[in-house]
């Protein structure tokens, strides 16, 4: 059976840290990063990459469309 | 027709300005209210309506340009964050003092100091208590939805020429950061001067030719002509007051609690008056949409109707003695909010009014003084 792995790409510039996309990750993929962007927000990253299912909840959710998901199939 | 369309408060204000028909805007970027120049900057509106954009130097730049144009009788806006409007403050008090009409927008964020780039309303204070020197008020729009963020620029306007005083859009980090679904207000052309004098009145420095000249000052060292400029300011706030005050009663009718809230603060307390009812609470919400002019007799009349009131505000505190004032201490008046850039949930709202007010309701005005500090 096909496993899916996901990933995402967080545009790090529009990103103005709310956070309404840590709740909605089944995996709890998505962290704060320490760092912040050219406004001063702390911007969302990926802290746990391997537990990814790529369902697009985060992108989905994130009003500033900032979240941009990956897919890719893995054969067993 | 309007247009519809999905927009963060920033950029639905910024574009309300193009679309209000606005000669000028002056500012200089600070988070969280960037994207109000950096919309502008990007739509080139002198392209549209011939509107100026310009990024000054530093915000004290930007409020005496504000000053310059206002006095050519233009429409001229500028807008930053609380350490931003700070910087402004002489500049506005100049402006009120002169007698200017001008839009000034504050998206507040957590203070004091550098603070926090998080929302905050700790700015309640600065905006309607005078902020900068003198014996003037601000009139203050508190917007608590993009919707309002558009709408409310032609509004303010509109207040500023009525009166020739500068206006104050105290927006938060909160709205100013939202999107939301915006209904875009038709687009206006600038006014032409000759317009302006027919509609307003010749005041502005527009040019001599066949007139008295009109001096744009705010300086008079004759004590009697001094008193008499303060008593015709202080004349234009009681008359704001009588004509241009603003709010909004959100399930009041049957309200047994009340709650008290602006802005972004408003938005969620709206939320906690829903979670309320669902548990059988009688509980209103009193929405001050100009804090000043500010809602004293509708409270003062509220008061006889509730048990108590709980002011809600992301601060440690400050309207809080407003709603004080205006109830005289009739009935127990407590503060509730976080502060520091956290916002508070409907919830811990809600546990706040049970715990404060609705548990407490028996306890009189003496005793309620000491809690309001979270």
């Amino acid at each position: 059976m096909a496993k899916v792995q996901g990933a995402i790409v967080v545009n790090t510039e529009t990103c103005k840290g709310c956070e309404v996309c840590i709740p909605v990750c089944p995996e709890n993929v998505i962290s704060m990063s320490s760092e912040v962007n050219r406004k001063g927000y702390h911007y969302a990253y990926m802290s746990h990459p391997e537990a990814c299912t790529g369902c697009t909840n985060c992108g989905i959710v994130c009003p500033d469309r900032a979240i941009t998901v990956y897919r890719v199939k893995i054969s067993e | 027709m309007s247009e519809l369309k999905l927009m963060k408060g920033n950029e639905a204000l910024a574009e309300a300005a193009i679309r209000a028909g606005v000669d000028a805007y002056f500012g200089y970027p600070i988070t969280p209210q960037s994207e109000v120049i950096e919309y502008l900057m990007t739509e080139q509106p002198e392209k549209r309506t011939g509107m100026v954009v310009l990024q000054a130097e530093s915000e004290i730049a930007a409020i005496n340009m504000v000053y310059g144009a206002a006095s050519t009788g233009k429409k001229v806006m500028t807008s930053s964050s609380s350490p931003g409007i700070s910087l402004k403050l002489e500049g506005i008090s100049y402006l009120a003092g002169a007698e200017l009409p001008a839009v000034i927008v504050n998206v507040v964020r957590g203070g004091p100091g550098l603070g926090t780039i998080q929302p905050s309303q700790a700015d309640y204070f600065q905006s309607v208590k005078g902020g900068g020197h003198g014996d003037y008020k601000l009139y203050v729009l508190a917007p608590a939805s993009v919707q309002e963020m558009s709408d409310f620029v032609a509004d303010a306007f509109e207040i500023a020429f009525k009166y020739r005083a500068p206006v104050l859009i105290l927006s938060d980090g909160l709205i100013g950061q939202m999107m939301e679904k915006v209904h875009l207000r038709d687009p206006k052309a600038r006014m032409k001067n000759e317009e302006i004098i027919a509609k307003y009145g010749s005041w502005a420095t527009t040019g001599k030719k066949g007139r008295e000249r009109n001096i744009i000052t705010s300086l008079d060292l004759q004590s009697e002509k001094m008193e008499a400029r303060v008593h015709r300011l202080q004349k234009k706030y009681r008359k704001m007051e009588q004509e241009d005050l603003r709010f909004e009663k959100i399930q009041c009718d049957d309200a047994e609690y009340l709650i008290v809230a602006y802005g972004s603060s408003a938005r969620i307390s709206q939320k906690a008056v829903e979670l309320a009812r669902e548990k059988g609470l009688k509980v209103g919400l009193l929405r001050p949409i100009t804090l000043f002019p500010y809602p004293k007799k509708e409270l003062f009349e509220l008061a006889d109707q509730v048990k108590g009131i709980l002011s809600v505000e992301l601060n440690a505190g400050q309207m809080v003695e407003d709603v004080r004032l205006s109830v005289e201490h009739k009935i127990p008046v407590e503060h509730f909010g976080r502060t520091g850039g956290i916002i508070h949930t409907p919830e811990e709202v809600l546990e706040a009014l049970e715990q404060k007010i609705i548990k407490d309701g028996s306890i009189r005005h003496h005793k309620t003084r000491e809690s309001s500090i979270l």
